[in-house]
């Protein structure tokens, strides 16, 4: 099949290119409309607190000023899975940064100032931080009436009376029989805090509540369609007066999936009566108003034989959701069933907790928790390896799934299911594991560094509905080029290019004769579910193939008709369709496209528009009490593998190399396959490396911008980079290809973990590993845990000239933290 | 949030001192604004007016003097600095720690005297200019000052200025011909980042200077070494003179530890 291929598994160029690095692409951000009005948002300061009293009267009075909300305006509650959430906080606070009011003015700056004016008197109580205190008997409730929210029933469990958001079970096998047949009993436990996305585009949206309650929505949201369905439960509209547009949209990585601003700036709109209403979030805000990755406790315990076969693992996730349940609930169900890795465990036991905090709440984010759980689980082969004497590639081969094994929720894996062993031993000849090759050797002389070289595998399936569905359009002009309609977004994963590459092949047309329609509009474009989960190339790609065989039924039905032939006779090239026995009886694409007009004039046809519709099959909701039943619309392995050099005296490392593969079924794009491979790993480099959220014991957000929440930067880009694929064909994806736009990101951390390992022996158990952790680890020294710190804040020695001089008096209003950042967090 | 302030944008230095004195603290001294502009939309700081110096006349000049060194002036950039291949030539201890200093875009606007004005703890040319001797020269309306570096700050973003004062000149001794430098920064990233430790170190005629940043309130000089003193005699003084904290970016050991370890690699380079 694949000699025959023509344009998938070309390197076509991004279709977007040149709008994009012309700067005519236009985003969100760049929509001005008639009478528009700037919003902005009054944050708490407090972590946990009553709201006593909320003064708007000197904002409302400050000339320029359109609208200003409180919660108590708004009986409508938001929520993915658990509806917990208020657009405006009412009576209680529940996490630093959370709105408590908004104002709507005539310019940016009149909002901002309308916002200090608002007084808010708070009854400060002590929060909920740390998710393992929060699940203790006497721990305050987040949400004390968890029991009355509404939820998804088929697939969460809230516990009320407690701060668990969601419990996820998983049973296979007999844990107990499976441990008594171990040799060696390992448990540990692996950490890591909330991170931020960090897009290059911060959250933008403009909505106008029109009269008669018609409302459009322009946002850089992720999923079109989600927006409007969760906009209109919560607001309680039909979903045809509610339009969503979304044009480019500058990066997402989960933090724009769900729903976020767009209730409240659609609130404005209407207070202002129907003027519409911007709201771009601050860097700041990204932090703590909008959400974040979840952290994690996760705790696993091994047993194993001494030959290295596993024959037990129970696993204990702590996922801290923070104040509301949004995707974390969901993070918390796929990563309990994918927790076990790409290994054939054969007695298992999962036991997942989403817990509420009062912290800033977690999305998603790439990798859907496997960027977290994996660091755990990859840290914990090296470490059951070491335990056994074992080498640790080897151990992982001997328990890798394989055709016939099960996974944890009982699906058997196929010859088909994808190759992980092939990723791993890519990886591991890659970087020449297991040895110093004489160049590494001679520079561990000359620098007096350590090298050292790590593995880590891993695996996802898209985390989703098991009826997630999908449709495309493709509507033929009549130059015979092509437009196709979708509502999945491009956000710089590639998808308009690799869906143009699917339809051009399978129409037999050059790429150039299709477009992908840039602009998503839930009013003109078909359904989609979200732009999230890798699941765009298989989903989308399959309806844009059933789109295609629809058009191409469509005029060969006319085409027929014109040339007097049996449809079952034709066939087609890049421009015709023909009569296959007899070529020269043809008819142009361009003369069927709108309708076919024989010579006398008569018409027949109409205009070619292919319909495809695609739904996920066979897949089942997970049994409550065992997690049994079939989650995975399909599984894309990889392996990452990792030289770096330690400087054994402090701790500093250098990433040397990173060598990736990915079991990607077929490349569509080897361009777009490269570029989701290096954006990802070095996404995953910044989660390995040092980002993180450090809060102090109040709760308040201690790093909210790039002073302190260091993000890689190209210096940060190891010398060698690279990506490999293996391609075994996923049966139902378009072309054989399945999705690998998260995978990426996913045991970069766990690889530099074991590297770091094999260099010095540092045994590092919590992510990200900075310098000092590393350094700490060398020498048996307690981990610093400053993730919720106990150092004072600006504690400069007193009784040194200046001690005092480290705090700031300073309003916090415009961005929550600065008052609070450390006086040597000044630049 | 949005800050209201006047702006000034004097050509005449005369001109510059007269609005400080008129102004005195409602105003505050605008030269590449990558502090204090921060400031303002973080809250931090609300001027009145900002003075731009860097339309005085002769202020974007570097001087130079065979008795007096290097003079630097209030609107010289970093990369003005690190352009100058003289500078690069006789300071090469100054270059490698402007060098070092956040991103090129940021160098491109940030200014060397609002570097050391800003008096941060962390600030990356202030432990090369003590290892250098430099000294300031404050004016006013009242007349000019001359402080050296070891004297200008008194705490955290603290220093002598009094109001109506600017750091009008760096003046930066000329280095003998054997002056060995090294700067030392530790950082969490490879790209820009604030230092987290920062250690300078000149060994010049066989006297031993080390400028530390970011281990306590304030940037300071360890001096009176000699490059024969035993190793773990100048690290002990180097850890005698810090008093460095915890904080969000490592801990008061890890920067205890790694000002022993950046004072013995300094040594191994410059005795």
């Amino acid at each position: 099949m694949s000699d025959r291929l023509r344009t998938v598994g070309a390197d076509v160029p991004r279709v977007e290119t040149v709008e994009k690095l012309t700067g005519d692409a236009l985003y969100t951000g760049d929509l001005l409309l008639p009478g528009m009005l700037h919003a902005k948002v009054k944050h708490s300061p407090h972590a946990r607190a009553r709201i006593l009293r909320i003064d708007t009267a000197r904002a409302e009075a400050l000339p320029g000023v359109r609208a200003v909300l409180t919660g108590h305006e708004l009986d409508y509650r938001i929520g993915l899975y658990v509806v917990d959430k208020d657009i405006l906080a009412k009576d209680v606070v529940r996490h630093f940064g959370e709105a408590v009011a908004a104002v709507a003015a005539d310019t940016p700056e009149i909002a901002g100032e309308a916002v200090g004016l608002i007084e808010v008197e708070y009854d400060v109580l002590t929060p909920v931080l740390d998710p393992m205190a929060a699940i203790r008997d006497d721990a305050p409730l987040v949400h004390p009436d968890l029991g009355s929210y509404a939820y998804v029933e088929a697939a969460f469990s809230p516990q009320p009376g407690t701060n668990i958001a969601h419990r996820q079970l998983v049973r296979k096998g007999d844990l107990d029989r499976g441990f008594a047949e171990a040799e060696w009993i390992v448990e540990r436990e692996y950490t890591n805090p909330s991170v931020q996305h960090v897009p290059l585009e911060t959250h933008v949206v403009v909505v106008q509540w029109k009269a008669g309650d018609q409302v459009t929505i322009w946002t850089s949201a992720q999923s079109p369609f989600t927006v409007r369905n969760l906009f209109c439960t919560a607001l309680r509209l039909p979903l045809n007066q509610v339009r969503v547009v979304v044009p480019h949209v500058g990066g997402g990585f989960g933090g724009k999936a769900g729903i976020h601003l767009e209730p409240l700036v659609a609130c404005l709109s209407r207070k202002a009566g129907g003027r519409p209403v911007r709201l771009q979030a601050t860097r700041e805000e990204e932090f703590s108003l909008l959400p974040c990755r979840s952290a994690l406790t996760y705790r696993i315990r091994t047993g194993v034989r001494s030959d290295g076969t596993i024959t037990a693992q129970q696993m204990t996730m702590y996922w801290d959701a923070g104040a509301y349940a949004d995707y974390a609930v969901n993070v918390t169900r796929a990563s309990a069933y994918s927790s076990g890795g790409p290994y054939d465990i054969p007695n298992a036991a999962v036991d997942a907790y989403a817990i509420y905090t009062n912290k800033p709440y977690g999305t998603a984010y790439r990798g859907f928790g496997h960027v977290e759980f994996f660091w755990g689980l990859e840290r914990h082969m090296e470490l059951v390896a070491q335990a056994i004497g074992m080498d640790s590639l080897e151990f992982r081969r001997r328990n890798l799934l394989r055709p016939g094994s099960l996974t944890l929720t009982g699906e058997r894996i196929t010859e088909h299911t994808g190759d992980p062993r092939a990723c791993l031993d890519a990886v591991a000849e890659a970087i020449d594991y297991g040895r110093l090759t004489a160049a590494e050797a001679e520079h561990e002389r000359t620098t007096g560094r350590k090298v050292g070289k790590g593995v880590a595998t891993l695996h996802k399936a898209p985390a989703m509905p098991s009826f997630t569905a999908t449709a495309a359009v493709v509507k033929m002009n009549s130059d015979a080029s092509v437009v196709v309609n979708i509502a999945l977004m491009e956000i710089g994963q590639g998808c308009d290019t690799a869906l143009a590459q699917i339809v051009a092949e399978r129409l037999r047309f050059p790429v150039e004769r299709v477009k992908v329609a840039v602009e998503r509009d839930t009013d003109k474009d078909p359904y989609d579910w979200q732009t999230v989960a890798s699941k765009g190339l298989i989903l989308s790609g399959n309806a844009c193939l059933l789109a295609c065989d629809d058009l191409l039924r469509q005029a060969y039905e006319v085409a027929g008709q014109a040339l007097r032939a049996n449809v079952v006779d034709l066939d087609h090239d890049a421009d015709r369709v023909f009569v296959a026995h007899r070529p020269e009886e043809s008819v142009t694409f361009a003369e069927l496209s709108i309708g076919y007009a024989f010579p006398n004039g008569n018409g027949i046809g109409g205009p070619l528009v292919g319909v495809g519709r695609y739904i996920a099959q066979g897949l089942t909701n997970l049994d409550k009490e065992t997690g049994q039943g079939l989650p995975a619309l399909d599984w894309t392995y990889g392996a990452h593998g990792v030289v770096v050099d330690v400087d054994p005296e402090t701790g500093e490392f250098d990433v040397l190399a990173i060598s990736s593969a990915y079991d990607v079924g077929r490349v569509v794009n080897p361009g777009l396959v490269r570029g989701q491979a290096i954006g990802g790993m070095v996404q995953g480099l910044g989660t390995a490396l040092c980002e993180g959220y450090i809060y102090d014991q109040q709760g308040r957000l201690l790093n909210p911008s790039f002073t302190d929440n260091k993000i890689p930067t190209a210096r940060d880009i190891p010398a060698r980079i690279d990506s490999a694929v293996v391609e075994t064909a996923q049966l139902d994806g378009p072309f054989g290809a399945r999705g690998v736009g998260e995978h990426p990101m996913i045991s970069v951390a766990p690889a530099i973990g074991n590297a770091i390992q094999h260099a010095t022996g540092a045994e590092l158990l919590h992510m990200p590993m900075r310098f000092e952790d590393v350094w700490r680890a060398l020498r048996s020294h307690d981990p610093i845990d400053n993730w919720i710190t106990e150092t004072p804040v600006g504690s400069c020695r007193s009784d040194l000239p200046g001690g005092d001089a480290t705090v700031h008096p300073a309003d916090a209003v415009a961005h929550p933290g600065s008052t609070h950042t450390p006086e040597v967090a000044l630049p | 949030m949005a800050a209201r302030f006047g702006y000034r944008a004097p050509r005449r230095r005369e001109e510059l001192l007269a609005l400080l004195g008129e102004y005195g603290e409602r105003a505050r001294v605008l030269a590449g604004g990558t502090d204090l502009l921060g400031d303002v939309r973080s809250g931090l700081a609300h001027p009145e007016v900002m003075v731009d110096l860097k339309r005085v006349e002769g202020y974007r000049e570097l001087g130079w003097s065979a008795d007096d060194g290097l003079l630097i002036r209030p609107g010289v950039t970093i990369n003005d600095l690190l352009g100058d291949d003289r500078v690069r030539a006789s300071y090469p201890l100054l270059a490698a720690c402007a060098q070092d200093l956040a991103s090129h875009q940021i160098r491109n606007r940030a200014t060397v005297i609002g570097n050391v004005v800003n008096a941060s703890p962390c600030a990356d040319l202030s432990p090369a200019l003590l290892c250098l001797g430099a000294h300031a020269v404050l004016s006013s309306q009242e007349g000019r000052r001359e402080v050296p570096f070891t004297e200008f700050f008194t705490g955290a973003k603290r220093t002598v200025l009094r109001t109506g004062e600017l750091l009008e000149e760096v003046v930066v001794p000329p280095a003998g011909a054997d002056a060995r430098g090294s700067y030392h920064k530790l950082k969490r990233i490879k790209g820009h980042d604030l230092g987290i430790v920062g250690v300078a170190a000149l060994a010049e005629d066989g006297a031993l200077r080390l400028g530390i940043s970011s281990c306590a309130p304030t940037p300071l000089l360890v001096d009176g070494l000699s490059t024969h003193d035993p190793v773990d005699e100048v690290v002990a003084a180097a850890r005698a003179a810090i008093s460095p904290i915890s904080d969000v970016r490592c801990t008061k050991e890890y920067r205890t530890h790694m000002v022993g370890v950046y004072v013995r690699r300094a040594l191994e380079e410059v005795a």
